[in-house]
């Protein structure tokens, strides 16, 4: 009984103690879920805070492109999203006051920051009237001053403090909240020890207990885990925690990401190594955390190290953690890299996205910052598998080395050299394949230093054209080189693409002077204006229209010196659109020639009239001594005949037939100088009504013969119509004159001889011409009868010669002896008036 | 030279330009058997024809020619020009001036017949044709033809 009742006390002492153990233990644990509860609040507030204070900022933002946008391109459609950008920046002021009513140090900075964007629109606003009632230059003159990048700044200045502040707090809360946790994880250890030890014999009821422990337990750590969660998502600050000495005790994502150091390589380790060797060697970090745990809190801004060693410019804010009684626990950091490429990617990403290339940024380093969609597609990488890459990863060779300084230049000076020229280079897609591009570099001042944006294009397309040229080149080079001619192929744009040697030697240049030259340079007029078009037609048709037909031009040669040459054109195809073949020919000798003909036949032509002149005068002077002795001659025979002795007489009848036919010769003479010399214009007229007026004219001839002459029907025919009688009339009284015993029968008839001629015969049956003689007959003088037989000098089927020539014809005779002659003339067949 | 032949007929006064000596001696040789007494005045080159038509010098009393046989190709003074300068006179105008020349050419004709030519003639190359047309001229000019005379002084 006794030892039942000491069993019972201990039992009940035991179940006392096992009661105040889980009094104390139930006590803590609701504490520690008070705390859980409240701690879960303020991150959810917080979070809330963050993101309402993004959102304004990005608003603002939008509200600045969209204020740009429109000033540069003047498009009103910009306006739109400008006002509704603007309207919901209001909405988040509006949220992010009514989040942090209970935080009188951010309701302080919140007139601050709708002022600031209050007079930022007011800016904007009187910059788009500007833009709209002046335009563009106006407008981009009230920008040039600074006053709106300036406010922007500012207003982003105050977000990211007002950030800066909710993540303060929250950093200052949760080490709170920690060290309030972990007195509750030490007092339910202690509590859990002591409820075990004295329930030892109450287990089933400490284990009942229990239950409500472990849920305090599982509550705590996943409230816990809450906050560490949000704090190590954070990745666009470093948070950690020092403890007092400045050991990292805690490290969070955004801090592995900015610092480089993971977890588990920096707890444990001073925070003095994020610290440049010099400023350590001043106790720097020592002071800072001197100042933040005297003052509370510390902002500065200055340079950091990476664990890499590279440098950042970081904004750092200590705050020092202390309980309740004041004793210092220990500090909260959060830092941010200021020289972020978030920053440059806000500023640039609309202009690098509205390029047509692909565009990437890339530092001195050699690293890729930035870069556009174009890139991405043309390299076939996702965004952020190239960012922080080297450039040598898709630009193997020429690019990073243009970047990097050799001894005696620096960076911005070999960069300097390669601005604005495009260079050629192969770049390397993620599937390994090469591509040929074309960079144009540009340099972009930043807070990093110099970047380099590099437009890149694929030019693939163009070296596949360039080769394919090469190829017709190396086609036609064959055919260019074994034309006699000097051969030029031009574009369309005047430039030179191929020529031969031929070329060369003719203008006095090298290809390579020639190559890519303008045609201008060596057939300076003519040449070039025949490939452009003008209003109403095409090249094409333009070029058309000289094709195949030689224009004549001068060449330039090197020296400067001048040429005339004729030049062919014939069009080419080609992937370059229609190339034009010029076969040039140099054409001095021609020229030569041609002038010294012009000379020639003017001289003739000279040389003749005064031979026709000579003629005339010559024979109409002689005339005059002639008739003199003629007449006295016959006068002395008339008068003394038979007076003399009969040689007197004989003497005297031979002087008076001299004289005779010295004047026949003469009077002929004359007539040949003068036939066809008084031309009449050409007219149409009836060759049948010609033959009429010849046979009129050899009417006593053709009575006295008994001849027979008859005509087919004649046609009309556009000629001198006297000249016509005269020929007409010279062979018919011909064929009368040289007439056998028979009667004499000629008979004339024409006909179209295929091709613009009309051919005329006379044809007779007199004494016919001994082939040997037709040409000799045509001859002024050339008789093949004695005097005796036929009287004449022999003038006139040279008479006839002579104007059927003049008349653009030719005349000549079929004949055999004793079989008579058929005489011919062809005159051309004039289109007559 | 200027001797009448017939006394009883008035004699027909008749002025040659012709330098040809040749000519002139041809001429009056076909004369020699005309139908009317004339009196043959010569003026061997066209400014003696002129001064002989103004009474000039040698020529003071000269008779006024009532028939003009004129050569065109002369000396000095050229035939066409004292064509001209005849018929362009008020006081010469009325008399016939014979053209008699060698030249056949259409511009010598036709420029004579603008300048009021009364007749145009080209001398025949044999003896035969010139005196055929001297004794035309005699038979139509000095007798067929009434010529304008003036009353002598």
């Amino acid at each position: 009984m006794k030892t039942k009742s000491l069993l019972n006390l201990k039992v009940q002492l035991a179940f006392g103690a096992a009661i105040l153990t889980m009094l104390a233990v139930g006590t803590i644990s609701y504490r520690a879920l008070a705390v859980s509860g409240e701690l879960d609040q303020w991150v959810g507030h917080t979070h809330e805070v963050l993101e309402n204070l993004q959102k304004l900022m990005l608003a603002m933002q939008n509200v600045e492109s969209s204020f740009r946008g429109m000033v540069v391109t003047g498009n009103e459609s910009y306006l739109e999203s400008y006002r509704a950008n603007f309207a919901s920046a209001e909405q988040y002021e509006l949220t992010v006051r009514r989040l942090t009513v209970d935080n009188p140090a951010q309701q302080r900075q919140l007139p601050a920051l709708e002022s600031l964007s209050a007079r930022k629109v007011q800016f904007n606003d009187g910059v788009i009237r500007l833009r709209l009632a002046k335009g563009f230059q106006a407008a981009a003159d009230a920008m040039g001053d600074g006053t709106g990048t300036q406010l922007m700044d500012e207003f982003q200045a105050v977000i990211r403090s007002m950030q800066d502040e909710e993540l303060r707090l929250l950093a200052l809360r949760s080490v709170d909240a920690r060290r309030r946790l972990d007195q509750a994880k030490v007092a339910l250890v202690l509590g859990t020890l002591l409820g075990l030890f004295a329930a030892a014999f109450a287990v089933w009821s400490v284990q009942r207990d229990s239950s409500g422990r472990a849920l305090a337990a599982e509550k705590l750590q996943a409230s816990e885990e809450k906050y560490r969660s949000l704090i190590d998502g954070v990745q666009d600050y470093a948070i950690f925690t020092l403890d007092p000495g400045g050991k990292v005790i805690s490290w969070n994502a955004g801090a592995e990401r900015i610092k480089g150091y993971k977890a588990e390589e920096i707890i444990g380790q001073n925070f003095s190594r994020f610290y440049l060797q010099t400023d350590v060697e001043e106790g720097k970090p020592e002071k800072e955390l001197h100042l933040a745990a005297t003052s509370g809190r510390s902002e500065i801004e200055h340079w950091r190290v990476r664990k890499d060693g590279s440098r950042f410019r970081a904004n750092v804010v200590l705050t020092a953690a202390r309980d309740s009684s004041g004793r210092l626990l220990g500090f909260s950091e959060i830092s941010r890299d200021i020289s972020e490429r978030k920053e440059t990617e806000a500023k640039y990403r609309g202009l690098l996205e509205a390029a047509p290339d692909a565009m990437v940024v890339v530092n001195a380093a050699g690293e890729i910052v930035l870069l556009n969609v174009q890139a991405e597609k043309q390299l076939g990488y996702h965004r952020d598998e190239l960012v922080g890459q080297k450039v040598k990863n898709i630009i193997p060779e020429g690019f990073a080395e243009r970047l990097i300084a050799d001894g005696t230049r620096t960076a911005a000076e070999a960069l300097a050299q390669q601005i604005g020229t495009g260079i050629e280079l192969i770049a390397r897609r993620k599937d390994g394949s090469d591509f040929p591009i074309e960079i144009m570099l540009s340099p972009l001042e930043s807070i990093e230093g110099i970047l380099v944006t590099a437009a890149i294009r694929d030019i693939s397309v163009r070296k596949a054209a360039e080769e394919h040229l090469a190829q017709m080149e190396g086609r036609y080079r064959g055919l260019l080189e074994a034309a006699p001619d000097a051969m030029v192929v031009v574009n369309r744009s005047g430039e030179i693409v191929l020529l031969n040697v031929q070329a060369e030697k003719q203008f006095g240049y090298r290809r390579d002077e020639l190559l890519g030259q303008k045609v201008k340079n060596i057939i300076p007029d003519g040449f070039a204006e025949r490939l452009i078009a003008d209003g109403t037609r095409t090249a094409a048709e333009a070029l058309a229209q000289q094709i195949g037909t030689g224009i004549e031009l001068r060449g330039r040669r090197k020296d400067g010196s001048d040429f005339p040459i004729e030049i062919m054109l014939s069009p080419l195809e080609s992937t370059e659109g229609i190339l034009v073949t010029a076969a040039i020919r140099d054409i001095t000798e021609r020229k030569k020639s041609e002038q010294h003909l012009v000379k020639t036949v003017g001289e003739l032509k000279r040389s003749n009239d005064d031979l026709q002149q000579f003629a005339y005068v010559a024979s109409h002077d002689l005339q005059e001594p002639l008739r003199m002795i003629a007449s006295y001659t016959q006068l002395l025979a008339k008068r003394y005949k038979g007076r003399l002795d009969s040689e007197a007489d004989e003497f005297i009848a031979y002087a008076v037939d001299g004289s005779k036919r010295m004047q026949g010769l003469i009077q002929d003479l004359l007539a040949y100088s003068r036939a066809g010399t008084n031309g009449k214009p050409l007219r149409k007229i009836s060759s049948e009504a010609a033959l009429k007026e010849a046979l009129s004219n050899l009417r006593a001839a053709i009575q006295e013969s008994g001849a027979l002459v008859t005509h087919d029907s004649l046609p009309a025919i556009t000629t001198d119509d006297t000249q016509l009688v005269q020929v007409l009339q010279n062979l018919v009284g011909n064929a009368i004159k040289y007439r056998t015993a028979e009667v004499p029968r000629v008979h004339v008839s024409a006909a179209k001889n295929g091709g613009k001629e009309l051919v005329f015969s006379v044809r007779d049956n007199g004494l016919g011409i001994d082939p040997q003689y037709f040409e000799r007959i045509f001859v002024l003088f050339q008789r093949l009868h004695g005097r005796e037989e036929f009287k004449g000098t022999g003038i006139g089927l040279a008479i006839c010669k002579k104007l059927v020539e003049r008349l653009g014809g030719r005349i000549w005779v079929e004949s055999q002896p004793e079989n008579g002659s058929t005489f011919y003339f062809a005159l051309p067949e004039r289109d007559g008036k | 030279m200027m001797e009448p032949i017939e006394t009883g007929a008035v004699p027909i006064e008749v002025l040659l330009v012709e330098d040809s000596p040749g000519d002139v001696r041809l001429t009056r040789e076909a004369f020699k058997d005309a139908k009317v007494h004339i009196n043959l005045h010569v003026a061997s080159d066209g400014a003696e024809a002129m001064e002989y038509m103004g009474r000039e010098g040698k020529h003071a009393n000269a008779p006024r020619p009532d028939l003009i046989l004129l050569d065109l190709n002369l000396p000095k003074k050229d035939g066409r020009e004292v064509l001209a300068e005849l018929k362009e006179s008020p006081a010469l105008k009325s008399i016939p001036v014979v053209i008699l020349t060698t030249s056949a050419s259409e511009t010598d004709i036709h420029g004579s017949y603008q300048h009021h030519a009364n007749c145009y003639i080209t001398k025949p190359v044999d003896l035969e044709g010139f005196l055929k047309v001297v004794k035309s001229i005699d038979s139509f000019w000095l007798s067929m033809v009434k010529l304008p005379r003036v009353a002598r002084t």
